[in-house]
Parts: C-alpha cells; sequence; structure tokens
C-alpha cells in the first residue's frame, strides 16, 4: 500500500509485543498482532 | 473506481473519538491497550526524554510502537504527528528536532488537541503546536513537512489508501514518513472487518 502511494525504500522494524499482558492480549494473540516501526520516503 | 471500504469512515471515527476522549480524560481507565510511562517503556522510548516530561504529556500516550525507533529525527527538521493524541510523540519530536525545527500535531479528538495545547503551553514550547484535522484530509501546506510521524493510527482510518496520498501530498520530495503500527500475521475474518466495535476493542 505504501508503495502504491508512491513511497519508496520502505523498512520494516523488528515486532513489539504491543498488546502483552494488557486486556486486549486475547484477541491481539488470536491473530497474532504485534506492532512494528515504518519508514518510507517521498522520492526526490 | 473508489474502493470499496470494510466501515464507513463516519462511523468509524465517532467510535474511535468517543474512545480516545475517555483516554484524555480519564487515562487512569482500563483499556485493552496498556497507556503511559509503562507503555513507553515497553515500546523503547529513550528513559532519558520520557522522564524529562510532565505526567500529563505522558499519561494519555496510546502507541503500538516507535516511529522513532529506525530513525532518529535532525535537528532542524518540519515534523507532521498524524493523530497526535495529548501530544506524547509530538513532545518526544520537539526534543529530537530542538527549537530550530517544528512540530504540527494534528487530531480530531477535542479533548486531546485541548490537553496537547495546554501541556505545549506549560512546557514554554513555541516550536510545537496542534490543529484540528481528519488524517486524510491535513491541514497542512503542500511538501511543508520533512517527516510525517504517527503511532497507532492509521490502521484506525477507514481509507488507508487516502491517509498515505494526503500524507505523501504533506511530505517535500525526499521527506520521509516515520510511523508506528500493528499488523496482524493471521487474516482476519471479513464479517469481523465489518464490525466497528471491533477496530476499536
Amino acid at each position: 500500500m505504501l508503495q502504491d502511494s508512491g513511497f519508496t525504500d520502505v523498512l520494516i522494524g523488528e515486532a513489539v509485543d504491543t498488546f502483552g499482558g494488557a486486556n486486549g492480549e486475547n484477541k491481539a494473540r488470536a491473530f497474532e498482532v504485534y506492532g512494528y516501526a515504518f519508514m518510507a520516503r517521498r522520492p526526490a | 473506481m473508489a474502493q470499496k471500504l470494510p466501515v464507513d469512515p463516519d462511523a468509524l471515527r465517532e467510535q474511535v473519538r468517543g474512545k480516545y476522549r475517555e483516554v484524555a480524560t480519564d487515562p487512569g481507565a482500563s483499556f485493552h491497550f496498556h497507556t503511559g510511562r509503562g507503555l513507553a517503556a515497553r515500546l523503547g522510548y529513550e528513559a532519558a526524554a520520557v522522564g524529562a516530561l510532565p505526567d500529563r504529556a505522558v499519561e494519555s500516550f496510546a502507541g503500538v510502537g516507535n516511529p522513532l525507533s529506525l530513525r532518529r529525527l535532525e535537528p532542524g527538521e518540519k515534523v507532521v504527528d498524524v493523530g497526535s493524541g495529548a501530544g506524547f510523540d509530538s513532545f518526544i519530536a520537539a526534543g529530537q528536532v530542538g527549537p530550530g525545527g517544528q512540530v504540527l500535531g494534528v487530531d480530531m479528538t477535542a479533548e486531546m488537541l485541548a490537553k496537547s495545547t495546554q501541556t505545549a503551553e506549560r512546557l514554554g514550547l513555541g516550536h510545537v503546536q496542534f490543529r484540528e484535522g481528519l488524517a486524510e484530509a491535513l491541514p497542512v501546506e503542500e511538501a511543508w513537512a520533512d517527516v510525517v510521524i504517527s503511532n497507532g493510527v492509521i490502521n484506525l482510518c477507514a481509507d488507508k489508501q487516502a491517509v498515505f496520498a494526503e500524507i505523501f501530498r504533506v511530505l517535500r520530495p525526499g521527506g520521509r514518513l516515520q510511523f508506528a503500527d500493528i499488523a496482524n500475521g493471521r487474516p482476519v475474518p471479513a464479517d469481523a472487518l465489518r464490525d466497528i466495535d471491533l477496530w476499536t476493542g
């Protein structure tokens, strides 16, 4: 989707267990939901 | 051809506003996600930067990752924070860009905007301001930003392609998008995607 919008040089960071120990942990585990950092560039 | 969205964008926005109004005004309540200083530590934010902020700048933080973990901002950069909430990431960004930079937070929830604006005033951060707006229609001129950041917001927007197009518009050529968001490793059933209650809870 980022590339469809014109972005390039897409980077994705390591998964973070955003919901571990939170009330929403069970739903997050059911769908393997994690947090990620993303970086992309608008071409010059 | 217009993309068919899984949910009505306006209905989803009202649901999101309701949830984050509560996060702004009652940050100690029980949510399905973590909040505040504990969350910032979990997500790997620099302890010194977070520790330097007052409670009101951190307590309503409800991000899902650290948008600045892949690249630290540079002094003097102009930053837009999409869905700035109570301002936590904007204040972290403000520390990195310094007084020669600018940070513009955009949020659609009045209670979040009031809180972030008052915090910026109390901290004397003249290079940080907050505006009301939507991720799909940012109140920012074209090619203004060196960097756009966002944290846990795009997943709550029905039309993600419209959000990315708008972010592309406000970034200068060569500018960067740095955001954090959730992604699922297992597919979510189609009927669940159409259930607005599941988007925010």
